[in-house]
């Protein structure tokens, strides 16, 4: 089997000009979904028998919930692809997610709270999806904290490889670790997300925002790697032409 | 270099270093004593909480053991010298953590049943207690050794240690103090023992290799 | 003993904090061959030791030993070779003594004494190198070469904070490497005076 196409993908340069096409179409058209599946979610869907319009925080906290989820993720991959097959790509790519990673964690968590008042009557309840998100949150700091300490760029890279990589190994056991720790401290509670029957009025706009969410990161990540690819490669021809001809983004 | 010449090495590094074990020992101490302090000294508090007390102040107390357990061998050139011995880096590193190991928890386990009296911790649930300590910490120190070997080349590195490794010891202090909470109500606790065994033995896998990633890495 | 190897290296690049060292240096040391590694400050010269050693990894290029490719796999050239850097690995906790039996615990014994005398290292064997001027520390780590059968050295400033006996001696010691077929990689500041090494430049 030949790897030469993903030695080819390792190529910063290749990557440039094969994602330079992408990234801004991307982003613009999540944000355009995303906006429409809020409005939707927002304005339109019907509102909860028992929660009443409190329930329309979940078109913003499952969304960002998911994501942060899927962003560790493609962390834990790409420093696994890293480590193989020492791909530059992967290492950018590392850089570029983690903060996104970071702030949907982020979302999920303060929106998550924001419910918690309205549901349970408390900021913060020792919910196992809470906590989980809290500790996801903390792993994701944990990466960009080491990336801003290490100074020579080939070492952070390495080491942001690894720490993904072991978090991608870990990230079940803490999860189903703090999920049973939780059935075993509080009895079963009700959960918010996994309703048996939502209506299609209301997780149509959720898919919506979903989607919206997923294309809009994806159009964010390509952008920053780009970014993130011109500063590394700064010293090279391409870059100075490319600069010199478009201008600075 | 061989393997056993860098064990005796290791060995008599770590003996005439006895200060920071004991550092780590009385920092380990003073943890279990500002629960009492600080919440409630009563037994009614004390005795339930007495394993999760414990396992904090031991997951504290080994990371600040484990930090900067590569710092001078990075400082002084012999990290190069491991790196270039045609040795298994991955295997130098287990010896080394390991004999740490030894030279930190052991007397841990045995101050242990001493701070159960303090915590009135009953009797019989001190062998518990000590099993999952056993069982337990080779998966914290493995998990601190690759913090360590990540943040080795950095001068101030013990914050950034805890920040990435403590939410890697999230399970590990579950089904430890879960394991204790189980013998306290009378369930069955082989379960637990055997969760944390299994988190050890992953460590196991996992840290070594990563570590002498990372250390090649550093020393660059 | 004797000898008979012979290093290549070829279209080799080093790339160190997003910098070049080098690009495309090729040379080759042959058995009972001494090369001086020659630049400015910071033009990579322990850089390129590191690099032949393993410790750094090759950006592009390859490195021959022995007719073989040791490129990505160093194991074969680390079993015979002896990398002394800058930082010479000594422990400073462990003794004179200690650190010998450390990194050279198959010398035996007489020959260690023998060298330790000759090194004038014989009377401070159980102090710690913690206590040691920078010149005896010096001594201590290159007493290694004294107890190996290492057909490769890398030197990386084996003379700084040597005295004046302590550079003829080592100086002597290298000649007999090279006169045994050894291969010798080193660099300095001052031309060694009675050592015959051939110059290699290396230029950003």
């Amino acid at each position: 089997m030949s790897w030469a196409w993903l030695h080819k993908f390792g190529s910063p340069k290749w990557f440039f000009y094969w994602s330079y096409a992408w990234a801004r179409p991307l982003f613009v058209s999540g944000l355009l979904v995303l906006v429409v599946g809020l409005i939707w979610g927002l304005a339109f869907a019907p509102e909860d028998y028992q929660q009443g319009n409190s329930v329309r925080i979940i078109y913003l906290h499952v969304p960002a919930a998911m994501l942060a989820q899927s962003c560790y993720l493609a962390l834990g991959i790409a420093g696994l692809v890293g480590l193989v097959w020492r791909i530059k790509t992967a290492a950018i790519f590392i850089n570029a997610m983690a903060p996104i990673g970071a702030v949907m964690a982020f979302i999920a968590l303060v929106t998550g709270a924001i419910w918690g008042k309205t549901a349970w009557g408390a900021w913060w309840v020792w919910d196992a999806r809470l906590t989980s998100m809290l500790v996801l949150f903390l792993l994701y700091m944990g990466i960009i904290a080491l990336q801003n300490s290490l100074e020579e760029v080939a070492l952070a890279d390495k080491s942001a490889a690894v720490i993904s990589l072991v978090g991608l190994i870990n990230l079940p056991i803490i999860k189903y670790s703090v999920v049973w720790w939780n059935t075993l401290h509080q009895g079963a509670t009700f959960t918010l997300t996994d309703k048996p029957a939502m209506p299609a009025s209301m997780w149509l706009p959720l898919l919506v925002a979903v989607i919206g969410f997923y294309v809009l990161v994806v159009g964010l990540v390509l952008w920053r790697m780009q970014s993130d690819i011109l500063w590394r490669e700064r010293r090279t021809s391409w870059v100075k032409q490319e600069v010199t001809k478009h201008g600075v983004y | 270099m061989t393997y056993t010449s860098f064990m005796r090495a290791q060995y008599a590094v770590l003996w005439r270093s006895k200060q920071d074990v004991l550092n780590a020992l009385l920092f380990f101490v003073i943890v279990v004593t500002l629960f009492p302090l600080g919440i409630d000294p009563s037994p009614a508090f004390l005795t339930p909480a007495a394993g999760g007390i414990v396992w904090c102040a031991t997951v504290l107390a080994l990371l600040m053991a484990i930090e900067g357990v590569f710092k001078e061998d990075y400082r002084d050139g012999s990290m190069e010298q491991w790196v270039v011995s045609g040795l298994s880096l991955s295997l130098l590193v287990l010896i080394k953590v390991m004999l740490q190991w030894g030279a930190v928890v052991l007397p841990l386990l045995v101050m242990t049943p001493l701070l159960g009296q303090m915590l009135f911790l009953p009797n019989d649930d001190l062998g518990v207690l000590m099993l999952t300590l056993l069982l337990g910490t080779p998966s914290i120190f493995l998990m601190g050794a690759l913090g360590a070997a990540l943040t080795v080349s950095l001068k101030q590195g013990a914050m950034l240690v805890m920040l990435l490794i403590l939410p890697f010891y999230v399970p590990v202090i579950i089904f430890a103090t879960s394991g204790l909470q189980a013998a306290q109500a009378g369930l069955p606790y082989s379960g637990f023992l055997a969760m944390l065994l299994a988190m050890s033995l992953l460590s196991l896998v996992v840290s070594p290799f990563l570590s002498a990633i990372a250390i090649k890495a550093s020393v660059n | 003993m004797h000898f008979s190897v012979s290093l290549t290296i070829s279209g080799l690049g080093i790339e160190r904090s997003d910098r070049d060292l080098c690009r495309d240096l090729s040379f080759s040391v042959q058995a009972g061959e001494a090369i001086r590694i020659l630049g400015e400050n910071g033009a990579g010269k322990s850089s390129l030791l590191k690099v032949v050693a393993g410790v750094m990894s090759v950006q592009e290029g390859q490195i021959f030993f022995a007719d073989q490719d040791v490129t990505l796999d160093r194991r074969l050239l680390q079993q015979t070779m002896i990398y002394i850097g800058h930082s010479t690995g000594l422990k400073e906790r462990l003794s004179v003594a200690e650190n010998i039996a450390f990194y050279s615990p198959h010398a035996p014994l007489d020959q260690v004494d023998q060298a330790l005398r000759q090194l004038g290292l014989f009377h401070l064997q159980d102090v710690l190198v913690k206590s040691l001027s920078a010149g005896q520390a010096r001594r201590v780590a290159l007493a290694r070469l004294w107890f190996t059968n290492a057909s490769l050295w890398l030197l990386d400033e084996p003379f700084a904070a040597l005295d004046a006996s302590g550079v003829a001696m080592l100086e002597a010691h290298i000649q007999q490497h090279l006169s045994r077929g050894g291969m010798v990689l080193l660099t300095t500041h001052q031309a060694p005076c009675s050592l015959s090494v051939r110059e290699l430049a290396l230029v950003p």
